[in-house]
């Protein structure tokens, strides 16, 4: 190898060095950050968020520090020419005599340079470039190893929490197993695992005042120290104890509990909620609606949407058949379409279709039809969730007239209302004549007017009569039976008009008799009762030859018939007969009305909120002596409030764990309190019955 | 101010799946009952109130009967759970008189989707000495005894129970039937069958 060879290959060499020790500098910069990070969160015990940030310094060190030295490589290596290595190397060893920077330098000349490689093959150049990387990178890769060596020794966890914080690394911080033996509640983790067939996985929990779960989960305490103690439903428990840290396993409770923790005369509220398992929501699409077939034939298409938060199990629609009437009924179930999911479905479309012909139907059954599904709850489920139940029935044939349309002449009231209209038009016409013609001729018109009025009135006042010795005939009398019911047998026209006058000046919020509750007889009445009146007035102007005066009472009359043709539309379903108990009969009593017991009123929700409120201001009354007895004060206040009061539940956990983490709490506090003064919804209250 | 204090009302739930007005004499029959051994107010006729409607609530006791399936609307569950929640007692009674049946099976479904699953209610419950004293727990029905019914008996009825009140209250024994006759009729019975009715009563409105 010629004497230039050599130097080339040493100049490389002396590059790899520089890059060699730029890779060591950023590790051991790295190494040292993180170091230095570790003590800091010894000393500090940093939160996870900062825990989060500091994780990255290590890496933005390493990454800067091997930016700035490999710059400083690259620098080199171009300033690096074969000269300057040369002298690099003359320097070093001085028996070269400037061979080498000659051999660099010179001018070609085959027998000097022959002469100048003698004299430097004997020259040492690759022990010098040992020994120059020897003394750049052993001290730094030393320093380095060192550093990982005291890394190595440190526990893992406290490692981890500053170089991958994650959630329920609390415990790990060193040091803190000192500051347990003076409060083991100082610091919990809480371990959540879910049940099996959620498909969750589990969670981790850094000194939580408030733990929402999943039912069916396990859930693990965690803390350093010793001798904790803790009181469940009024039972008190030693937790575990393993090397430095105290343990305790429980299930999700069924409603949220507060645990109560003591230990080193300490105590700690943890409230533990369970979050229920929906049941699935089904939606019925088709059929779209209740359905009376007049044949059961031909196929019936199904399909429903089903949707469930952790996954379905499976689902199918469920048919109940009703055969029979009266009090013989026989019932069939059948259930079609049975689909199983798969375990990770949460939502999806169930299809399905029924052969009517099979089902054998006659006429007068019922088909209730609904979608069912459950899902895969298997801790304390399955729940099931259920559409809306659709009703399909086969037509009797004695019953076919109440769905097909036959002609009809129109009713009494609308040949009424017609006729009406025709006197209230040639009213209006003679009106308009009247100057024309004159006053007498007017009065004779307005008196031919007004006999057609009163036909009119008469024939209204026919249909009432009926229609209220209809009602009289429905109720159900016995001679003497000491019913108080005012009239007995029909009305006479005087009575009509008597009714008549009421129902024109009554309130249209009561009803005319005094029976009790207004039967539908009498809602259609009444506007025929207001018309009868209304139609005597405008007669009664007539005749008097002033038909103007007759117009506004003729309008008038026509509304009420109108209304009455809208209380022809009343449909009841299934009106029971309306028997009315004689009470001072049944008693044997006469006149004597009894002595019932007083229903006192209930409370209202109101002194409820007031003593929340008591126990919340008690609570503020702590807060600067001790943060802690205050935050467990509002977490107990939380547990009593019904899971309808979401807004003040998450006011008071955010409240109790901005205490935990001192600072400033002042929004937090005025915000939980606001939410315990919110209004509660109003609602009638059950205090009197029957109001 | 002064307490209000109403007449008790005899109520019957409509809702709407299924016939729920097969018992129609049982409201005056009951409201005689109640007029005839208890010094109660009560009005003379009874009313017939939506499930679904927020008028429920301004009865103590509803009566809820019928032959065919049950099936609450969405509204209906959600107003018969806030009924429960505010005190109100719902007497279901199984016109059928049968086990397992479709009005049976339904109606339990749809009481515990709405408020809690049915459990047997002892037979010393106190509202068996709410008025009169039925010590072998509810009486049978002409429906259960052999001759003119099946001679089946059902030994206990069912309730849901809410802070130690009951608030939901089942039965199969067919009381529906039982007690569907008009009340001028009691003369010829020589033991009044709906003296049970009066403790369901008595228990809504002291309890």
């Amino acid at each position: 190898m010629s004497a230039l060879e050599r130097l080339r290959r040493a100049r490389q060499r002396l590059l790899a060095v520089l890059a060699a020790r730029a890779l060591v500098a950023a590790a051991l910069t790295s190494v040292a950050t993180v170091l230095i990070a570790l003590a800091a969160d010894a000393l500090l015990g940093w939160s996870a968020e900062t825990r989060r940030l500091v994780a990255l310094l290590p890496w933005l060190a390493g990454v800067l520090v091997l930016a700035l030295q490999g710059a400083r490589a690259y620098a080199a290596a171009r300033a690096a020419t074969d000269e300057s290595i040369a002298l690099w190397f003359e320097r070093r060893i001085p028996a070269l005599r400037y061979a080498l920077v000659t051999r660099v330098s010179s001018p070609p000349d085959a027998l000097a340079e022959a002469a100048l490689d003698r004299l430097i093959a004997d020259a040492p150049l690759e022990r010098e470039v040992g020994v120059a990387a020897r003394a750049s990178l052993l001290k730094p890769a030393l320093t380095l190893l060192g550093a990982l060596a005291l890394l190595a020794l440190l526990p893992d966890g406290a490692v981890g929490r500053v170089t991958a914080p994650m959630a329920g690394d609390a415990l790990e911080r060193p040091g803190a197993a000192a500051a347990a033996a003076r409060d083991p509640l100082a610091t919990i983790v809480v371990r959540v695992q879910p049940p099996a067939y959620s498909g969750l996985s589990a969670e981790s929990f850094d000194d939580p005042a408030t733990v929402r779960a999943l039912a069916g989960s396990r859930i693990v305490v965690e803390g350093l120290g010793r001798d904790v103690r803790w009181l469940r439903e009024g039972a008190e428990q030693q937790a575990e104890s393993s090397g430095e840290r105290w343990r305790l396993a429980l299930p999700v409770p069924a409603r949220a509990e507060a645990m109560r923790l003591s230990g080193a005369g300490r105590e700690r509220i943890l409230v533990i909620e369970p979050i229920t398992d929906s049941v699935p929501v089904v939606r019925l699409t088709q059929p779209a609606r209740d359905t009376v077939m007049r044949v059961a034939s031909g196929a019936l298409a199904l399909a429903a949407s089903l949707e469930d938060d952790l996954g379905l199990a499976e689902a199918s629609f469920e048919l109940i058949i009703s055969t029979g009437e009266g009090e013989l009924y026989e019932f069939r179930t059948l259930r079609v379409a049975l689909k199983r999911f798969a375990s990770s479905e949460r939502e999806a479309a169930l299809e399905g279709r029924v052969n009517l012909d099979s089902l054998n139907l006659k006429p007068g059954d019922l088909i209730h039809l609904r979608a069912v599904a459950s899902d895969r709850n298997d801790v304390n489920g399955p729940g099931r969730g259920a559409s809306e139940t659709r009703t399909l029935r086969v037509a009797r044939a004695d019953e076919y007239d109440s769905v097909s349309v036959d002609p009809a002449p129109p009713s009494e009231p609308e040949k009424d209302a017609m006729s009406q209209r025709m006197l209230l038009q040639l009213t209006r016409e003679l009106v308009a004549r009247s100057r024309r013609i004159g006053a007498e001729a007017t009065t004779r018109e307005a008196r031919r007017i007004a006999i057609d009025q009163t036909k009119l009135r008469q024939r209204v006042g026919q249909v009432v009569f009926q229609r209220l010795g209809e009602d009289e005939g429905e109720h159900q009398h016995f001679p003497g039976d000491g019913h108080a019911h005012g009239q007995e047998g029909p009305l006479n026209p005087d009575q009509i008009l008597a009714a008549a006058e009421r129902a024109a000046n009554a309130d249209p919020t009561r009803s005319l008799d005094n029976h009790g509750d207004e039967t539908p007889v009498v809602a259609i009445n009444r506007p025929l009762l207001e018309a009868y009146n209304h139609m005597w007035r405008a007669a009664t102007e007539l005749e008097t030859g002033a038909p103007a005066a007759a117009i506004p009472w003729m309008e008038r009359a026509i509304a009420a018939l109108q209304r009455a043709r809208a209380a022809e539309r009343i449909y009841l379903r299934g009106r029971p007969p309306n028997v009315v108990v004689d009470l001072a009969r049944v008693r044997l009593a006469g006149k004597n009305e009894g002595d019932p017991t007083a229903r006192s009123a209930r409370p209202n929700v109101d002194p409820l909120r007031a003593e929340r409120l008591a126990r919340f201001d008690a609570a503020l009354s702590v807060v600067a002596g001790d943060p802690a007895a205050a935050a467990d004060s509002l977490l107990l206040l939380r547990v009593t409030l019904p899971e309808d009061e979401r807004a003040a539940i998450l006011a008071l956990d955010a409240a109790a764990n901005a205490l935990r983490q001192g600072g400033d709490v002042t929004l937090a506090l005025s915000n939980a309190r606001r939410a315990l003064v919110a209004q509660p919804p109003r609602r009638s209250a059950l205090a009197g019955w029957g109001f | 101010m002064g307490v209000l204090v109403a007449d008790f009302v005899w109520a019957t739930a409509q809702y709407d799946s299924g016939d729920w007005d097969s018992a129609p004499m049982v409201a005056p029959n009951l409201i005689d009952s109640v007029a005839r051994y208890t010094t109660i107010d009560v009005a003379p006729t009874g009313v017939i109130v939506p499930l679904g409607s927020r008028d429920l609530f301004k009865y103590p006791l509803v009566f809820l009967t019928g032959h065919l399936p049950v099936r609450f609307t969405e509204v209906e569950r959600s107003t018969l759970r806030e009924y429960c929640r505010r005190g109100g007692l719902l007497f279901v009674d199984d016109h059928n008189h049968d086990i397992d049946g479709e009005f049976h099976r339904t109606a339990w479904e749809e009481i515990a989707t709405a408020v809690a699953p049915l459990k047997d209610l002892p037979n010393n419950h106190e509202i068996y000495r709410s008025f009169f004293t039925f010590a072998d727990g509810p009486p049978t029905t002409s429906h259960e005894l052999n001759g003119w019914g099946d001679n089946l008996v059902h030994k206990h009825l069912q309730a849901v129970e809410r802070d130690g009140r009951i608030c939901v209250l089942y039965s199969s024994k067919d009381y529906a039937s039982e007690w569907n006759y008009h009340p001028d009729n009691k003369r010829f019975i020589s033991l009044d069958n709906t003296r049970f009715g009066v403790n369901v009563v008595v228990y809504a409105l002291s309890r």
